[in-house]
């Protein structure tokens, strides 16, 4: 069960404490406040729940919603 | 999409270039501070995972040499060039097939390229004497593996050699930059260390590294090949680097911390002070308990934030707490890598960020934690910005200001490595450099819970403040956990349960029972055991027992015919006297309460008081009365005649009262903020405990004799007057007046036989020093209080006053005199305590929040118990401002609090740091300043005032006043364009002694045209003028080494001169220009200096001090003037010119390098030390002085001599006597100096070419046509900022008589034959002396005269140009001999 776009942004919102309307797709996710532990917390919860490996580089690299979906949405 | 690696091309695969990189900002920083102290261990970091399961050496070691030539970052050296410091690539040799694993042997620093005993010691890959088979410059591979096996504790073994290790700086120059080991510690358990300079990694390149060293391990062992590469290139790097530095992005961020910082906000430090950086740490590993880490987890979520987030949050809690303060500025380390090129490069990019955060004591725990979520999110849009540039914008560099307090530095990254199968546990030994106090927190998933380690700098913390700190942290942190997240933080005081216990059970354990007396039951009783005893004593009067109570009783009748009684005030207002103790004893014997007036207190204040307190009646003597402010209320004149006689009427047995502990004793007006002055009432229970307490504590006896000197008007002067009299002691009053007369002290004490006395410590200093002060024999015992208690003081006591027991006593008018008290031992350091609490008493230090404060935390110091005052007379809102519910008491018990700042020490004694308010003590007086500012702003000619005590010259401590003028149409009404000038200072002032008490009249008014405000608007007081507008003109250097301090400044940052008071980095100054300027301080006056110092003295007035005192003891006038002692070459000695002075010769230091030794040798009588009469009468006799003072700094040969003009000629003569002593002298330089022979015969100079010769001497040239005054020469000096312009008139004086006496001798004077060559330069600019000639010098040198022309003057010799040419040639001279 891959990731959908939804559900990543909705990850994003809870670990960032906004909500999910308020983060926009394509904007740099470090000025709303994404650091290295929501990362690693995005990275646990999504390997637990949809079983997607991707590390911590790939993330941080470009930390964008519409980014993180291009890696993660489709499957490999 | 503003991602912003994504836009990126790839990246160009090309080497690094031969001439390498330049460094990232970040590199730099680290850099520079290396540079600072480059012997410093401080930037070493390290790192240490234990393996569990087998390794194979050989196999680990391909997989770390592997690594390393993937690491472009790690394989460098960083050298200084042209352009600034560059990173060069490193290149190693290979590793062995096969690995020789060596037993564990004491740490020894691996030497690369020698021969080590055994392999243990040398590289692996680098056998012994295997340099040869190296590839030219490859570097030996940098691990070396051992077996701990045989260690009785393996991993303590192992440990210890990490740490000696560990202690070894890098060679950021040569490198390799990392070093690797590997430890056995059993069968199947390895340790694998690493330390890298952080110049080229931090933490998240560490782990990156140790990812790919696990991977590659894990491959190689399965016989897989580990992939390509997975890092990036240094290269890419250092462009990113430089690309935002280039970008519009930089410039934003710069403004975004400017401005955010633009009030350069204090950072508190629990330390409570900063320091420079150590080269070590102190560490205190501990873990948060796996539930509590767990609840934290949980809290956070709830708070909608990350344990991170809550953790800074604690800490920002923890750090305010601590310090007092209501905004904490937090460090936090920073990955730096969120979208870059750099998440993929195992190098420095870390950065640290200031984080500012307001701890307000309403404020619940979400909401903090919250301001921090939001804090970090807006530091992390600025992030890339570097933390030394935000400091260098904000000024705080020159300052030596820190930035920020502690640091937070979360290491979330996961660690869960496996090396071919075998899993594994990081522990970090060394995160790197600890300014202050570094809190690094790791979530390792090892079960065990957050690792927080406390590293703090050895120069702040101890071993034991450091567990303390921590502790509780974690205390705080675990009370957090289990917290609902709107709990206020008021809930959260710093102090652990265990602290608790310890202040209120055991520092307060001081119930005593008392019976429920008076102030005066205890006279009256006393009177009647013992009437014949002596009460009282003034001069040559006394009385009895019997003889007081009978004349106080009688007026008390006659006061409670007025109706005086049981909760009603009678003023007293009478100078020291009979009369004034029995005016006392009088209104307290009717049950009233005393209320004291000083009559030399201004009228309006006295008649405010009056109104205010509205007594029954006023007591006074007919000499005051004059004094007093017309009142409708009777007035008892008590040596009126009249009254004598109607007393002599009353019966003189003690009168009845209604009187209850509960009723008022006394009330004494202190100053009050408001600018009205507040009426302190004191009950009878308060003061019986107080003097209960002290005659159980200091056992006054029946021969006791006590000095009264205190005036009435402070609460002091309370157990002066009855505590005598309560124990059938006698009471000695020292004349009125005399309190302050030091001289008129001692003999009172000496001739009075007086055991007891009390000071106020600034009036005990005054008084130590009075000589007759020793004699004081009789004494048993000296209290002090009403102001800081110095410790100079108290130990000035001991010598004065040995065997006299010295007691320290605090405590506030509100709280019946004094508190606590302290019994100051000889060789006792550090502040004096103000000791502990008295009887019935308890002491709470307490913070904002009101949360007790901890033992070491300065919060503010609260009393409960019996001895709290009533209240303010008549003011019941100040009352129940200053006198709250006690929280820690009884119900219905209250506390007041005082207003000064206190700490406990462990010892549960307390100390006094100063007052929270804006209260002050000067000399012992209790003034609020806002009492003064408001008569100031009260004033018709004054717009705004503020007041302020200055301490411009240490221990000179002075109220000054600053106001604004009423309007700018003053100045116009006034016929005058500077508005200053509408408001006359002087008038001013007369008009506020007309209101306040003297103490409170400012000793300086200064008029402003407005206040300078800080960024927020508010007034910023430290920006204030000092009241003297200090000279603008910058004073001359003081010596030589001011001198050339001011040269070496000027020359390092560029500029035409520099003042001895100018700050090197408000001049432009930076790190890397310090790193210059510092290095030019060694190399030309050979002294020992860490970039630091400039640091902390920036002035070349302040450094030259420092050099100073660092140094030997050197008199800038004396026979011998060591210009550098250091080096290694036999030294050279430099003859004064004829002035005598060889300043002159400072040109040379910095040109012969720094291994060549210097000293002037000078004229006897520059100074009185070293004065001979008459001066001396023959060259010989002068050349034979010189030469013993030489011989001390060097008993024997080689010597090495110099001199210019007369310096030539004493030069040469010491030489041949040197050589006549079967000496070597092995140089003999003459600076166009010509011998006797030629100036025989010509006429001697007179007072105006000794001036001409002094100018000379210090370089300048001059109009020689018109005749020189002294006037005229010192002006010249100072006009050019020369040293000499400092000489007093003495040295002025002899340096005339010097050389008119040089110029008689060395006219007289028959020259002997030197053996040898002699160096010789010659001034070759035209000169009126065309006569003068070296061939003269021929016929006494048997070697070459080997010439050198220098194209200047004779007296432009010594100037910067001119001796820089001579000492290259004295230095190559010696070198082709050497």
């Amino acid at each position: 069960m891959a990731l959908t776009i939804q559900q990543i942004r909705d990850d994003v919102a809870d670990v960032l404490g906004e909500d999910p309307a308020d983060i926009p797709d394509d904007e740099n996710l470090v000025d709303y406040g994404l650091d290295s532990v929501r990362i690693m917390t995005l990275i646990e919860r999504w390997r637990r729940d949809h079983g997607a490996e991707v590390t911590f580089a790939d993330l941080a690299e470009a930390p964008g919603i519409e980014r993180w979906w291009a890696l993660l949405g489709e499957p490999a | 999409m503003t991602v912003r690696t994504a836009e990126r091309a790839p990246a160009t695969p090309a080497a690094p270039e031969p001439e390498g990189l330049p460094l990232t900002a970040a590199q730099a920083g680290m850099w520079f501070a290396q540079a600072l102290d480059p012997d410093s261990p401080a930037q070493n970091t390290a790192e240490c995972i234990e393996i569990h399961g087998p390794v194979d050496p050989a196999l680990f070691a391909r997989a770390l040499r592997r690594t390393a030539d993937e690491a472009e970052a790690l394989c460098v050296r960083l050298v200084e060039t042209a352009d600034g410091p560059r990173q060069l690539p490193l290149a190693f040799g290979p590793v062995p097939r096969a690995v020789t694993v060596a037993p564990l042997a004491p740490y020894a620093p691996a030497v690369a390229g020698t021969s080590a005993p055994g392999a243990s010691d040398a590289f692996l890959g680098l056998p012994a004497g295997a340099s040869s088979t190296r590839h030219d410059g490859e570097l030996p591979f940098p691990l070396r593996v051992f077996d701990a096996r045989d260690e009785a504790d393996p991993d303590a073994a192992a440990r210890a050699w990490m740490r000696a290790d560990l202690d070894v700086p890098f060679d950021l120059a040569a490198g390799p930059l990392f070093a690797h080991a590997l430890f056995r510690v059993a069968d199947d358990r390895w340790l694998w260390y690493q330390r890298v300079h952080h110049a080229v990694m931090d933490g998240y390149g560490y782990s990156l590294l140790a990812r790919r060293v696990a991977e590659t391990f894990t491959a190689l062992a399965a016989g897989e090949d580990p992939g390509p590469s997975p890092f990036g290139r240094l290269a890419d790097l250092v462009a990113d680097d430089a690309e935002y530095r280039g970008s519009d992005a930089y410039e934003k961020d710069r403004a975004h911390w400017s401005e955010a910082f633009a009030d350069r906000p204090e950072a508190p430090s629990p330390a409570g002070r900063t320091a420079l950086p150590s080269r070590t740490f102190l560490r205190r590993t501990a873990h948060l308990a796996p539930d509590a880490t767990e609840r934290l987890r949980a809290f956070a979520t709830a708070a909608r934030a990350t344990w991170p987030d809550v953790l800074i949050a604690a800490q920002a809690l923890c750090t305010a707490r601590t310090t007092g303060a209501g905004e904490v500025v937090l460090g936090l380390p920073m990955m730096g890598r969120m979208g870059s090129v750099a998440l993929r490069i195992p190098g420095m990019v870390m950065n640290v960020l200031p984080l500012r955060l307001t701890v307000g004591p309403d404020a619940t725990l979400a909401e903090l934690t919250r301001q921090v979520v939001l804090a970090i999110r807006a530091a992390r849009r600025h992030q890339r910005f570097r933390y030394e540039d935000i400091r260098r914008d904000l000024g705080l560099l020159g300052e030596g200001r820190a930035l920020v307090g502690p640091l937070v530095n979360v290491m979330p990254f996961d660690y869960a490595l496996t090396f071919a199968g075998a899993r594994s546990d990081a522990h970090n030994l060394s995160a790197g450099p600890v300014d202050d106090l570094t809190v690094n927190v790791y979530d390792r998933t090892d079960g065990r819970g957050l690792r927080i380690d406390y590293d703090g700098n050895p120069a702040l913390y101890t071993e034991d403040e450091l567990a303390t700190h921590q502790g509780r942290f974690l205390d705080l942190l675990t009370r957090i956990a289990d917290s609902d997240p709107h709990t206020p933080l008021a809930a959260f005081p710093l102090a652990t349960a265990e602290e608790r216990e310890r202040i209120l059970g055991e520092f307060n354990d001081t119930a005593v029972a008392v019976p429920p007396t008076t102030l005066i039951g205890p006279i009256e009783s006393r009177a009647a055991r013992t009437p014949g005893a002596t009460a009282l004593v003034l001069g040559e009067e006394s009385l009895t027992y019997a003889e007081l109570n009978a004349r106080a009783n009688r007026l008390a009748r006659r006061l409670a015919a007025l109706g005086v009684g049981p909760g009603s005030l009678a003023a007293v207002a009478v100078p020291r006297s009979v009369d004034l103790v029995v005016a006392l004893l009088a209104v307290l014997k009717v049950g009233g309460a005393y209320l004291p007036l000083d009559p030399d207190y201004p009228a309006d204040r006295l008649a405010y008081t009056l109104d205010d307190a509205a007594p029954v009646c006023v007591l006074t003597d007919a000499a005051t009365r004059p004094a007093l402010p017309p009142t409708e209320l009777p007035v008892l004149v008590l040596d009126d005649p009249a009254l004598r006689a109607e007393l002599a009427e009353y019966a003189a047995t003690d009168p009845g009262r209604a009187l209850t502990p509960q009723h008022p004793a006394y009330v004494i007006y202190t100053s009050g903020s408001t600018g009205r002055p507040k009426g302190v009432v004191v009950p009878h229970s308060a003061i019986d405990n107080r003097l209960r307490w002290m005659q159980a504590e200091y056992r006054l006896a029946p021969d006791d004799r006590v000095l009264q000197k205190t005036p009435s008007g402070f609460d002091v002067s309370v157990w002066e007057f009855f505590w005598p009299l309560r124990v059938g002691a006698t009471l000695v009053l020292a004349a009125p007046g005399g309190h302050q007369d030091p001289a008129y002290l001692a003999r009172t004490i000496r001739e009075q036989r007086i055991t007891t006395a009390h000071f106020v410590p600034s009036m005990l200093q005054v008084f130590l020093t009075e000589p007759a002060a020793g004699a004081g024999t009789s004494l048993r015992r000296v209290f002090c209080s009403g102001e800081a208690l110095p410790r100079e003081t108290a130990d000035q006591f001991h010598r004065v006053l040995p065997g006299v027991p010295l007691h320290n006593l605090y405590g506030p008018t509100e709280a019946a005199v004094d508190v606590t008290y302290h019994a100051c031992a000889p060789g006792e350091e550090g502040p004096v305590p103000i000791g502990r609490p008295v009887w019935n008493t308890r002491l709470y230090i307490l913070d904002a929040a009101r949360g007790l404060c901890p033992p070491g935390v300065p919060g503010e110091l609260h009393l409960a118990g019996a001895q709290l005052a009533t209240g303010y007379l008549g003011r019941p809102d100040l009352t129940a401002e200053r006198f709250t519910a006690d929280p820690f008491g009884a119900p219905g018990e209250l506390m007041y609090a005082t207003g000064d700042l206190a700490r406990w020490r462990a010892d549960g004694s307390v100390e006094y740091l100063g007052r929270t308010d804006h209260q002050v003590k000067l000399r012992g007086l209790r003034i609020e300043l806002g009492e003064i500012e408001a008569v100031l702003s009260a004033d018709e000619s004054v717009a705004a005032a503020c007041v302020l005590v200055r301490e411009d010259t240490p221990g000179d401590q002075r109220l000054v006043g600053y106001v604004t003028p009423a309007s700018a149409d003053a100045a116009a009404e006034a016929g005058t364009p500077d508005p200053a000038a509408a408001l006359d200072a002087a008038a001013l002032r007369d008009r506020l002694a007309a209101v306040l008490p003297d103490y409170m009249v400012p000793s300086a008014l200064v008029v402003l045209d407005g206040f300078p405000l800080s960024a927020n608007g508010k007034l910023d007081r430290g920006a204030l003028p000092a009241p003297e507008i200090a000279a603008t003109e910058g004073r001359a250097p003081r010596d030589h080494r001011e001198e050339t301090l001011a040269r070496l400044f000027a020359e390092a940052l560029a500029l035409p001169r520099v003042g001895v008071d100018d700050s090197f980095f408000d001049l432009g100054g930076n790190s890397l220009l310090a790193a210059r300027l510092v290095a030019r301080v060694r190399d030309t006056l050979g002294a020992k200096l860490a970039i630091g110092a400039l640091f902390q003295a920036p002035t070349p007035a302040a450094l030259a001090e420092r050099l100073h005192r660092a140094g030997d003891a050197e008199q800038a006038l004396d026979v011998v003037l060591p210009l550098r002692v250091s080096g290694g070459q036999a030294p050279l000695f430099v003859v004064h010119p004829a002035g005598g002075i060889s300043w002159c010769y400072s040109g040379l230091l910095a040109h012969l390098g720094p291994d060549q030794p210097v000293y002037g040798i000078q004229a006897r009588g520059l100074t009185p030390a070293t004065a001979v009469e008459p001066l001396p009468a023959t060259m010989d006799e002068m050349a034979e002085d010189y030469l013993a003072h030489i011989r001390e700094v060097r008993p024997h040969g080689p010597y090495r001599l110099l001199g210019w003009s007369v310096g030539g000629v004493i030069a040469h003569t010491v030489a041949v006597r040197l050589q006549d002593e079967g000496e070597e002298v092995e140089l003999l330089a003459l600076l166009d100096a010509y011998p006797s022979d030629q100036w025989r015969g010509r006429a001697g100079p007179k007072e105006a070419d000794a001036l001409g010769a002094l100018l000379r001497m210090a370089g300048f040239e001059f109009d020689a046509s018109g005749t020189l005054t002294r006037e005229q020469v010192t002006r010249t000096l100072r006009t050019e900022g020369s040293a000499l312009a400092s000489l007093s008139d003495h040295t002025l004086t002899a340096v005339v008589d010097i050389v008119v006496n040089n110029a008689t001798l060395m006219r007289r004077h028959d020259h002997r034959v030197f053996d040898g060559d002699v160096l010789f330069f010659t001034a070759t600019a035209p000169r009126a002396e065309d006569w003068l000639t070296r061939d003269a010098w021929r016929p006494y040198v048997t070697g070459d005269l080997l010439n050198r022309d220098i194209d200047c003057l004779h007296p432009q010799m010594t100037q910067p140009g001119p001796i820089a040419e001579v000492a290259e040639a004295v230095a190559a001279y010696l070198g082709e001999r050497g």
